[in-house]
């Protein structure tokens, strides 16, 4: 009983914050020989990295909406396209920095979903799922329409030639390691203790005085604005933005493999799944015209296997987690688990 | 006399044809746990609810500490100081009992996590749910849930605490041990309204009684004057509020 932990809370009590260090000291030595990669890995190591790190930032996101606020979203290619696109419009219309798309990529997100969030924030379940498709179906009719934005020829994005591979490559690592730390600050804040409650039971988190409106909203502004950062780079590695392929609802088919293959309501799902969906792709280029048909038939056989995902598996079969968002008891309350807590004391 | 912390005026409340409601009304007093008795289907579960706000009623008012808060939002209710239990648990399963406590105690009681931690275990510790803090939700017993409904309902605070059918299915030691908690929550000056069938709860574990029959509160009172009372044999007569206190007792 005590070994299938449910979710989300730290496998370890007693010595907790000696393990928290042994995992934070971990984590940065992964983060470390990653970062390290360019120097003994080869140039298509390096550029399937790029791809894992970008994919994983995209799947944190998507599942964060999903696995945690209930918020299933078929949108969210619509902020993948707003950073591409101010990527190219910053860079290329305005020959202005980089550095600056960034910032105005968040920006235009923040005050988009804030806006789109009055009508799809009426509708819930399927209908806001629906909602958000019709949205980002309206972005790329209204891309191929504008003007300003050369209509459907799109742009190339010439300063993206100038970026090495280790620069893009170390770039993608800090998106992807950012949004790992950035949802597990989330959850271990209050904002995070709402989502966990929402995520269980809507309507018992709102009467034990959850805003349900408000803790949703939050999770969807940073939901949206760090898909749209992550855009940016996901283009800095493209090099070139149509409509049709930024406001794709390929994007989004992606965020939910990654989330649900890996597990929905995990932090480690969308890593897990990220690694796999990649790689399975890289692979499949081999199989050109069919490669959709067996991501799917992946995706179809781990749902019925394991509708938990990858993670929901580890985790309830074997006690695994690694980012521990549980909330630990407070001193001099701890003690009454130490028994359980040497028998979970196996590295995690 | 102390002016009521609740007034509930003239509530009616119909599901299509169905009328469970056509005019309730009473106060709750400061300090005091008021038992509410009833068949099955009387609207004892709709009553709350609707004090709660997850229902609104057809006609009729809430007044809380001289407020009307007949609109307020289920979330408001809660952070203005309702803490209550569901007849069903509901719990966030996958969180731990102390987890789900700390939800009541952080948007609840608007604490702090930090702060809040301490009152919480002993919170757990108090409805005996002391050695299963870590324990997921979803792994407890349909009895540690109907516990971990009060440390939630606790941990909020609560300036009036509701609970609905807390005691069915428990022992006759638990059954006691609620009613101390009761008691000692009602002291520390909270208002409870405690829905029940089980007669020894009612007689021993309120301050008054009253009977919710044809949608309407027909009698209030002295417990053993309301327990032994015609109406509350007719409106058993059947079933027998006797008969089922054997049962689950
Ligand atoms: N959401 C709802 N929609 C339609 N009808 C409802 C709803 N909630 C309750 N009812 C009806 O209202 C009536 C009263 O139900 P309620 O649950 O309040 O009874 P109760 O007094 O709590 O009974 P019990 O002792 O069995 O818990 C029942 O006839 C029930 O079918
Ligand atoms: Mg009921």
């Amino acid at each position: 009983m005590l070994q299938t932990r449910s979710s989300d809370h730290a496998p370890m009590i007693a010595p907790g914050h000696r393990v928290f260090g042994i995992k934070i000291g971990s984590a940065a030595v992964v983060v470390i020989v990653l970062a390290l990669l360019p120097l003994y890995a080869s140039e298509y190591a390096v550029s399937v990295g790029i791809l894992i790190f970008l994919y994983m930032s995209l799947g944190q996101m998507w599942n964060l909406l999903a696995g945690y606020s209930g918020l299933v979203s078929l949108g969210q290619q619509i902020f993948v396209g707003i950073g591409g696109y101010t990527l190219a419009m910053v860079t290329q219309a305005y020959q202005l920095s980089i550095a600056l798309s960034f910032f105005i990529a968040a920006g235009i997100s923040v005050v988009f979903a804030f806006i789109v969030s009055f009508p799809i924030f009426k509708m819930s379940g399927v209908y806001f799922t629906v909602g958000t498709w019709i949205v980002s179906e309206a972005m790329l009719v209204f891309f191929r329409n504008w003007e300003f934005v050369k209509y459907d020829a799109g742009y190339n994005i010439t300063v993206a030639y100038r970026i090495s591979m280790p620069a893009l490559y170390l770039g993608s690592l800090a998106v992807g390691v950012g949004s790992v730390v950035l949802v597990f600050l989330i959850l271990r804040s209050k904002l995070g203790l709402a989502l966990m409650a929402i995520r269980d039971n809507e309507g018992a988190a709102e009467t034990r005085g959850v805003r349900l409106y408000r803790t949703k909203l939050a999770c969807f502004l940073i939901s949206s604005v760090y898909t749209a950062i992550t855009g940016v780079v996901l283009y800095l590695n493209i090099t070139y933005v149509k409509p049709g392929a930024a406001f794709g609802i390929d994007w989004t088919v992606c965020m939910v493999f990654i989330a649900v293959i890996g597990g929905l309501g995990t932090i480690e799902g969308p890593i897990i799944g990220a690694v796999i969906y990649v790689i399975l792709r890289q692979y499949l280029y081999n199989f050109p015209g069919i490669s959709m048909i067996i991501l799917g038939v992946v995706a179809v056989a781990i749902i019925m296997l394991a509708p938990a995902g990858i993670m929901g598996v580890l985790r309830n079969k074997f006690g695994f987690t690694f980012f521990s968002v549980g909330r630990q008891l407070p001193a001099g309350f701890g003690s009454i688990r130490k028994k359980a807590a040497g028998r979970r004391g196996r590295p995690s | 006399m102390d002016a009521p912390v609740l007034s509930i005026e003239d509530l009616a409340s119909a599901f299509g044809s169905n009328r469970v409601l056509t005019s309730v009304g009473f106060e709750l007093r400061e300090r005091e746990t008021l038992g509410v008795i009833g068949p099955n289907g009387a609207g004892k579960t709709v009553m709350l609810n609707i004090i709660t706000g997850i229902l609104s009623p057809d006609r009729g008012r809430i007044v809380f500490l001289g407020r009307d808060i007949s609109r307020k939002s289920v979330v408001d209710r809660a952070r203005m100081g309702f803490g209550r239990t569901f007849q069903i648990p509901r719990s966030f399963e996958n969180m731990t009992a102390y987890e789900n406590s700390l939800v009541g105690a952080v948007f609840g009681a608007g604490r702090t996590e930090k702060s809040a931690g301490t009152g919480v275990c002993e919170i757990l510790d108090l409805i005996g749910l002391g050695g299963k803090k870590l324990d997921p939700a979803g792994k407890l017993g349909l009895l540690d849930r109907k516990r971990l409904e009060i440390g939630v309902a606790l941990a909020s605070n609560p300036r009036v605490l509701l609970l609905d059918e807390v005691a069915g299915g428990l022992t006759e030691s638990e059954i006691t041990e609620i009613m101390g908690i009761v008691r000692r929550v009602k002291d520390s000056g909270v208002s409870v309204i405690w829905i029940e069938h089980v007669m020894q709860t009612m007689l021993h574990g309120t301050d008054r009684v009253m009977l919710l029959n044809e949608g309407r509160n027909v009698i209030c009172g002295l417990p053993e004057e309301v327990m032994s009372s015609g109406e509350v044999e007719d409106a058993y007569l059947g079933s027998g509020i006797h008969a089922r206190t054997e049962r689950r007792g």
